[in-house]
């Protein structure tokens, strides 16, 4: 067997872009996947069964509530929930089969089966039939990706007590849910489902929701979820699920201090706490691949770890469990195998969550900013006063616009409101840029469009807004 | 009665050319006077942006509901189809336009601008007679004069706008639908309103002169949108002119006339004539001015002066592209330049956005016009069908893509365009990489969040260096 100057394990988003990349610079590549298909977390059970959930979810709860208005009659609107999962299935086939067709346009050997590093440069595939090869490889690439955190004391059992993988199949609108977890993957999974008509508690051990993103943008965003139904106990901790006849009691306390446990009942209960490296079976204490006390693989800036010819890249290693950054990290690992420079820009990796409406974020919080002391300059734009929102009718959020006080430089934009996700794109590219708040506000916006709102953030930032 | 008053700055005209100026001078502590006919917000808040992408948006949330009762894909099962209520429409319609004027009107109140309301006729570059609905009569007599009368509809000589011949105007006012509708003029205007009312169920045919339908974007983008009107029912007669018309008792019966000089007779309820803008030139004094002309328009310089000291245009009527954006932008810089500041208008970019079915978002040059201009490019394109975000969207199968150009040599990105489903929205993240001087290599380098539609536009720069990944 001929010895392949790269070998990837796992295809998720950060280790097939990196096979893809690495196979246009002429490397010889292969791939190995222990699932029947590609594409990894984001493709089979995240990004994009989610988001085909919460496109259909949302056209029904269009339908349900909000058309009368518009001159619209539209009778009363049923879900089928099995025909939903099938559209979503479907997005998901046609995203997978893309990924095998790339693959196989840039001549990748794709292997399927379970990989263990048996030393560096050799590694064991156990296949499904029990059949096991052995592959060489000049460099090896671990992009084994994660799997969802367990509860301490709460068991899932797949029906009752689900993680996200079942939580984007279940076979029926839950009567009452609780959402133990206010990030992304809880509150969007939970909008779904309260689309649908499911009663939706989420559970959060801080107080606020989104932990991580602007505190302003999560508040204004809670009220907002607050007005679609969703409840929230927040500054509370699980302590115990109890399951019996197909139902869950959900034993509920404050996080701090003393206080009364109370009992939420639910036919489903999601656990949405977080997600944690995988990196089981790979072997790596054997060969001493260090790991850090959060169990990622330990990388240098150049993705490399501490065994020689070993390189680890995506939700696997440190920094944010984002598609686009273990995308971003396979192309630059794949780089500089090939001997170019690759590079990845930590400080601007947008993030979305694909509520209704959305929440986009890319640069610093507030938080962060007090934090490290910097003096900055806030430009803020409500909906309200946007004419794309209004003619819309979505005019729910706002665009917030950090600059340094001094420089007028570009830190962060928030925005809580329609499109947030395709707005923070123009964010995204003018940060790359390290433009001032100026440049944006100086740029040409097309009207009608939300992207208006952007512009105005940013000329409010020198209070100079026109429509507010 | 007759009063006079004075001012720093007059704004005739509160389309968003003329508001905005007013606004920006009001912050900069310049005494302003606006003066304008109608409730503030022009052409583009009463009668053309805000009420056309309202009642698209209508349209297209109706339309996903014929969708989801004709074939529930997407599991979501309606009783029965849905039906429309027109009226109702448009007084959801006309709630959002009152409470964007009255918003604007709130704004000009807050920069300290004071509004009168009445037709203004210029009687010389500092004096302007505002003629009030009471027949009071006020003269403002101001230091600088901007000017922002806009544009209205053209019409066509052969079909003079009556009862039964609409301009944009009217058609955004309906209260009932056609049954059958025809539009002369296949540009952005006649389509966006032609989609509306092809989603809602009316009979559309579209009779346009020209060979291909959006004259102002080019072939390959206007493909699309010409597949799906075509999918929708929509009957395209192009090459062929609307020459005469008849009214019968059933409608309008139209003569269209094919270059090949044969003559067909199309009979409609109603006809839309959307066969382009004319500058507003007439009736406010313009002719008695000493004020230099660039074909209809006004001609200004980079900082928007006229011929005349002291006086300013802006807008749509001063020449193309006839968009509001634009309009806004030359009103925030002329309230600059005469407020001492040194500005000129010239942006990198303008985007254009067709708002049909696909939509269209082109900023920049095209790969026609750069080849016109000699210029030698590098193209990378990526379609949506190869988009994660475009599939859960159910997009991407409408033929969608996006396109980026650069200057061959230093990868200078000069242009990009795309087209496809919930598209406009990422017309900022174009315009601003050309405004920041990008080229393909700092496009490739920007991280665009997954799923989304943007990433459409990292994977064009790719493509234009030799190495998308997802195609
Ligand atoms: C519900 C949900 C929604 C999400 N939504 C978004 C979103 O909207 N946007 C976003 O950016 N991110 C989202 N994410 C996160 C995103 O899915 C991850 O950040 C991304 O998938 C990480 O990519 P990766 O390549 O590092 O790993 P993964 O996608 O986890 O891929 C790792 C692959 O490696 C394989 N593998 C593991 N071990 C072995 C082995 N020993 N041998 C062979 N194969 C192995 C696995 O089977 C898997 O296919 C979401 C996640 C979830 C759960
Ligand atoms: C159906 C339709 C859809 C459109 N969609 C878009 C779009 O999506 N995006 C886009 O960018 N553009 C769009 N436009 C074009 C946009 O409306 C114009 O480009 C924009 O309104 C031009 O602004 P303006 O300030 O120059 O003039 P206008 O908006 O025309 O305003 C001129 C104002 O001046 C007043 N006025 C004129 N003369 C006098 C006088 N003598 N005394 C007092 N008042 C006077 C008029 O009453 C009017 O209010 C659309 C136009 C139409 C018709």
């Amino acid at each position: 067997m001929s010895a392949y100057d790269l070998v990837v394990i796992g295809t998720g988003p950060g280790g097939y872009v990196c096979a893809i990349r690495a196979a246009q610079l002429g490397l010889k590549t292969a791939v190995i996947e222990k699932r029947a298909t590609h594409g990894g977390t984001c493709l089979n059970v995240g990004c994009i069964p989610s988001k085909a959930l919460l496109h259909a979810s949302e056209l029904f709860a269009d339908a349900r509530d909000h058309f009368g208005h518009l001159g619209i009659e539209v009778g009363t609107p049923k879900i089928d929930v099995a025909k939903m999962m099938a559209f979503k299935d479907e997005g998901v086939s046609g995203n997978t089969k893309g990924v095998e067709f790339l693959l196989k346009k840039n001549k990748i050997d794709a292997i399927h089966g379970t990989a263990r590093i048996a030393a560096p440069g050799q590694i064991e595939v156990k296949s499904e039939d029990g059949s096991n090869q052995v592959i060489e490889a000049k460099a090896i690439v671990i992009a084994t990706g994660s799997v969802v955190a367990p509860l301490r004391g709460v068991e899932t059992d797949g029906k009752v007590v689900v993680t996200s993988d079942e939580a984007i199949a279940l076979p029926a609108v839950p009567k009452k849910l609780v959402v133990v977890g206010a990030g992304v993957i809880g509150l969007e999974l939970g909008s779904v489902w309260r689309r649908l008509g499911a009663e939706v508690t989420v559970v959060e051990f801080l107080d606020r929701i989104l932990p991580g993103m602007d505190a302003e943008v999560a508040k204004q965003f809670q009220r907002i979820l607050g007005k679609q139904g969703f409840a929230f106990k927040l500054g509370t901790k699980v302590t115990k699920v109890e399951t019996e006849g197909g139902a869950a009691k959900v034993t509920i306390e404050p996080a701090q201090g003393e206080g009364e446990a109370q009992i939420l009942e639910a036919d489903t209960v999601l656990v949405a706490t977080g997600r944690i490296p995988y990196t089981e079976g790979l072997g790596l204490d054997r060969i001493g691949v260090k790991l850090d006390e959060r169990g990622r693989i330990e990388t240098d800036a150049h993705f490399a770890t501490n065994v020689t010819g070993i390189y680890a890249i995506g939700d696997v290693i440190a920094g944010p469990m984002l598609a686009h950054k273990a995308e971003d990290e396979g192309v630059a690992v794949a780089e500089m195998l090939a001997g170019k420079a690759g590079h990845v820009n930590y400080d601007v990796i947008p993030s979305i969550v694909y509520t209704n409406p959305e929440v986009a974020a890319v640069g610093k919080t507030e938080e962060e900013l007090k934090a490290a002391g910097t003096a900055y300059a806030i430009g803020k734009f409500p909906f309200t006063a946007n004419g794309r929102a209004k003619a819309n009718g979505t005019t729910d959020g706002f665009v917030k616009v950090l600059a340094d006080a001094a420089t007028d430089r570009v830190l962060g934009v928030h925005i809580v409101g329609p499109h947030a996700g395709d707005l923070i794109a123009e964010a995204a590219i003018a940060m790359e840029f390290g433009a001032s708040s100026e440049d944006i506000a100086r740029t040409c916006h097309a009207h009608p469009t939300l992207a208006e709102a952007v512009k105005e953030a940013a000329l409010a930032v020198d209070k100079r807004a026109i429509h507010m | 009665m007759s009063e006079e008053i004075r001012a720093d700055v007059l704004v005739l005209g509160g389309g968003p050319g003329g508001y905005v100026a007013a606004i920006r001078a009001g912050q900069l502590g310049l005494d302003t006077i606006l003066v304008e006919a109608d409730r503030p917000g022009g052409t583009c808040l009463l009668r053309g942006c805000i009420p056309s992408k309202a009642l698209i948006h209508v349209a297209a949330k109706f339309a996903g509901m014929e969708h989801a009762a004709r074939e529930p894909a997407l599991g979501i099962g309606l009783s029965g189809p849905p039906t429309i209520d027109l009226a109702a429409t448009m007084l959801w319609k006309d709630g959002i336009v009152d409470r964007l004027s009255g918003g604007v009107t709130a704004l000009l109140k807050r920069a300290k601008v004071r509004v009168i309301r009445g037709w203004g006729t210029m009687r010389d570059g500092k004096t302007c007679e505002v003629a009030e609905a009471d027949g009071s009569t006020t003269t403002v007599r101001a230091g600088s004069v901007v000017l922002a009368t806009g544009s209205e509809p053209a019409a066509l000589p052969s079909l003079p706008f009556g009862p039964k011949i609409l301009s944009s105007t009217e058609i955004l006012s309906l209260r009932e639908r056609p049954r059958r509708l025809a539009v002369v003029g296949a540009g952005y205007i006649g389509l966006e309103l032609g989609t509306v009312f092809a989603r809602l169920g009316t009979q559309v045919t579209v009779i346009e002169a020209a060979d291909t339908i959006l004259p102002g974007f080019d072939a390959e983008l206007a493909a699309p949108v010409a597949r799906w009107l075509e999918a929708a029912g929509v009957t395209l007669h192009l090459g062929t002119k609307a020459s005469g018309f008849r009214e019968t008792e059933e409608g309008v019966t139209l003569a269209l006339a094919r270059g090949d000089g044969s003559v067909e007779e199309l009979t409609a309820d109603l006809v839309l004539v959307a066969a382009g803008r004319r500058p507003r030139i007439g009736g406010w004094g313009l002719d008695g001015l000493p004020i230099d002309r660039d074909g209809p328009f006004v001609r200004v310089d980079e900082t928007c002066r006229t011929s005349m000291t002291g006086v300013y245009a802006i807008g749509d009527l001063v020449g193309e592209p006839l968009l509001a954006h634009k309009a806004s932008a030359q009103g925030e810089m002329v309230a600059e330049v005469i407020a001492g500041r040194r500005r000129r208008f010239a942006p990198a970019a303008i985007p254009a956005i067709c708002f049909t079915e696909p939509e269209i978002v082109s900023v920049g040059l095209s790969p026609a016009e750069a080849a016109a201009r000699g210029l030698k490019t590098k193209v990378g394109r990526f379609p949506f069908a190869a988009n994660g975000r475009a599939l859960t969207l159910e997009g991407g199968r409408d033929g969608g893509f996006v396109r980026i150009l650069a200057n061959a040599a230093d990868h200078r990105v000069i242009g990009v365009q795309a087209v496809g489903t919930h598209i406009s929205e990422l017309s900022a993240a174009f315009v601003t990489a050309i405004e920041m001087g990008a080229v393909l290599d700092d496009v490739a380098a920007t991280i665009q969040a997954h799923p989304t539609l943007g990433e459409a536009f990292h994977e064009a720069a790719l493509a234009a260096l030799g190495h998308a990944i997802h195609a």
